[in-house]
């Protein structure tokens, strides 16, 4: 348990130690406070951030999903009507190249015939021709002389004899205006061979078609070749034959326009063409819907942040505080304790000096006691009267040695309390008329603000008396003349507070902490012994209360007394 | 002059400062007190059988014995001698603690001798009364 203790205790931050942990290092509160707010704040935030996290993918995992289910749908059905205008388009033109027709059409009259009747219910028919089994355009009519164009060689005249169907990608031709054709091949019965019926179709049509079918204005929708040429015209990648920039591959993909906007483009193929069309539709993140869902996302985020950290503020400066003042008073207790200690301790040597030096007093006294009866029984001789005068000066300073050891012996003394029921309003009184001749000789003027109903007190009279006695007295000397001296009493938190407030010199911060040390006197030498204070200290710690001291110099001096209801000290 | 009118009074100072008791002792034979002096608990004891004193002047610390032991014994043996605890060690419940065994009064070394007589006599009388 010790090593995992000591083990851990390397890994806490100062800042969190203890205040004996410390040892001489004083404790960061900006640390502690750093420390504190972090965790509390991750604590706070973390589940709010995490939520935020899943609930924001989710819903984009969602709405992505619905998006691209309405996006193939929508391709689907477009795919399908382009589908039927194309299969309508294919009928007419197998329509009018029924396989006994050729001998018909291949007369340009017949042929223009036709081309006027389709071109009154088809006006974007843009030509037609007959072309026979070797490649040879027999009969043509449209805006140019192409009879007699040899198509032998295109691919395209090689495909129409195997599917009997062309579709062709739209091309320019001679006209330099977009278009595409439509190829229908036959076997003629009279003459075993084959020949094709050929339209061209202006592209503008499938434009109009693409127009019709799109239903909303900000998507683009357009038909794209196999290499990616545009058969239609795109807002995005320009006019009919511009490039479409994506590869032509199926399905639905989302990426990035040129602009930085966020698209999908869904692709799908229309079978029987060369084509595929393409639909191009902004991503759900520019919706309202999604929009609106990020807005609140946010605002509860940073909502949840901003009353985070003001709660956890507010904890972390209360909680600091109240930690310093666990410090300060855990501080404090120790120096108290080291005081009372350092106190307890010089009382022992102080008796202890006092036995020690008592004894050898007594031989002192008796030895010049003797001298002075034998110089009694002797007469006159010279020098008798000077060593009268000596012993006299000895015996004084005995009975001052005598006085000091007396006071030194009283720190040893363990007098049985004489607990009775006293109010101590009434021995402050008692003590007062004591001093009453000697405040009245230095006009000292005494203020008496005693609580009346003050309870009494179990607790020692003549103890109290001496008590008081001292430090009244010590008032009056510091005051010397002319002064005020103030006592105070009342129940505070279930004891007895007196306060005896003078508006002496003050005592000096240097002094202060010394004042209830024996021997520490700021008398002249022979005035005072530089006990009383520290005998008041050792009564009223033996009666179980306490005595403290305030002073600021220049301002006067107070003493705070507290004394148990009942002393718990001596049971 | 020294006052000397107590030749009838035999005190016994039972004290291991030699050069106390032996001073004290001259001091009080100047004024005509039947005085002796022992040096130790056990030649106190010893001494107040033969010697049977009028009044005892005890110190409380002695090497052999304490005190307060011979105050217990003496008042065992001869309850009617009086018994002055004088002490330059010990402390003053010590002294009320010797009072309770039946000691005549306690008193702090250094002592003036006109108040140790003044004590002395009061129980003297106290004795005889």
């Amino acid at each position: 348990m010790k090593i995992s203790h000591a083990f851990y205790k390397k890994f806490i931050p100062d800042a969190l130690k203890s205040s004996i942990d410390l040892g001489l290092k004083k404790r960061s509160y900006h640390q502690f406070r750093v420390i504190l707010f972090s965790i509390m704040i991750s604590i706070a935030m973390g589940p709010v951030i995490m939520v935020a996290i899943l609930s924001y993918n989710n819903y984009d995992n969602l709405v992505q999903k619905e998006e691209r289910e309405q996006l193939e749908w929508h391709l689907g059905g477009s795919i399908k009507s382009i589908e039927q205008m194309v299969e309508s388009l294919k009928s007419v033109v197998q329509f009018a190249a029924r396989r006994d027709r050729y001998t018909e059409l291949v007369t340009d009259e017949n042929l223009e015939e036709l081309y006027i009747r389709m071109k009154q219910q088809y006006p974007f028919f843009a030509d037609l021709g007959v072309i026979d089994q070797d490649g040879i355009q027999q009969a043509y009519f449209g805006p140019h002389d192409l009879k007699g164009a040899d198509y032998a060689k295109e691919a395209w005249f090689k495909g129409v004899f195997d599917s009997g169907v062309y579709i062709s990608r739209v091309y320019t031709g001679y006209r330099q205006v977009p278009h595409f054709a439509i190829a229908v091949s036959n076997l003629d019965p009279k003459t075993s061979k084959l020949w094709t019926l050929r339209v061209t179709i202006d592209a503008v049509t499938l434009q109009q078609f693409i127009n019709t079918i799109k239903t909303d204005a900000s998507d683009d929708l357009f038909l794209v070749d196999a290499d990616g040429i545009l058969q239609t015209s795109s807002q995005l990648y320009g006019k009919t034959l511009s490039k479409f920039e994506e590869k032509v591959t199926v399905g639905v993909h989302s990426n990035f326009s040129q602009a930085g906007e966020n698209y999908f483009h869904a692709i799908g193929t229309i079978t029987n063409t060369p084509w595929s069309l393409v639909l191009l539709k902004k991503r759900y993140i520019h919706n309202t819907d999604w929009k609106l869902f990020r807005r609140n996302l946010y605002l509860i985020v940073t909502g949840c942040t901003v009353i985070s950290m003001l709660v956890v503020y507010t904890l972390v400066h209360l909680l600091t505080s109240l930690i310093r003042k666990a410090d300060e008073m855990q501080l404090g207790m120790l120096k108290d304790a080291e005081h009372t200690n350092k106190l307890a301790s010089i009382g022992r040597l102080a008796a202890g000096v006092g036995h020690e030096i008592n004894n050898p007093l007594a031989i002192i006294d008796q030895k010049t006691g003797l001298i002075e009866d034998l110089l009694l029984m002797t007469d006159d001789f010279q020098h008798k009267k000077t060593i009268e005068q000596c012993l006299k000066v000895v015996n004084q300073s005995v009975d001052r040695c005598k006085a000091i050891t007396h006071r030194l012996l009283g720190f040893a003394r363990r007098t049985d309390i004489q607990a009775e029921d006293l109010q101590i309003n009434d021995v402050i009184q008692d003590d007062l008329q004591f001093l009453e001749n000697a405040m009245l000789y230095n006009r000292i003027k005494i203020e008496l603000q005693l609580q009346e109903d003050l309870p009494h007190i179990k607790s020692d009279r003549l103890q109290l008396q001496q008590i008081f006695l001292n430090i009244i007295n010590n008032a009056i000397d510091a005051i010397g003349k002319d002064g005020d001296i103030s006592i105070l009493s009342h129940l505070v938190a279930g004891e007895v507070r007196i306060v005896i407030q003078d508006n002496g010199p003050g005592i000096p911060e240097n002094i202060l902490p010394h004042i209830f040390e024996p021997f520490y006197t700021t008398k002249e030498t022979g005035k005072g012994t530089g006990l009383g204070l520290s005998i008041t200290y050792g009564i009223i710690k033996k009666l179980g209360g306490d005595i403290s001291v305030r002073s600021h110099v220049g301002r006067g001096t107070a003493f705070t007394i507290t004394l148990p209801l009942e002393n718990k000290n001596n049971d | 002059m020294i006052e000397s009118n107590h030749d009838n009074i035999k005190v016994l100072i039972a004290d291991d400062e030699v050069e106390f008791a032996s001073t004290l002792l001259t001091r009080l034979q100047l004024r005509k007190f039947d005085v002796s002096t022992v040096n130790s608990g056990e030649a106190a004891l010893r001494a107040i059988a033969e010697y049977q004193p009028d009044i005892l002047l005890l110190d409380l610390k002695m090497p052999d014995m304490d005190g307060l032991e011979v105050l217990a014994q003496v008042k065992d043996d001869f309850p009617k001698m009086q018994v002055l605890i004088l002490t330059g060690h010990g402390s003053f419940e010590v002294g009320l603690e010797g009072m309770e065994l039946g000691a005549y009064d306690y008193i702090m070394k250094p002592v003036d001798l006109n108040r140790l007589i003044e004590k002395m006599m009061e129980a003297y009388r106290a004795k005889n009364s």
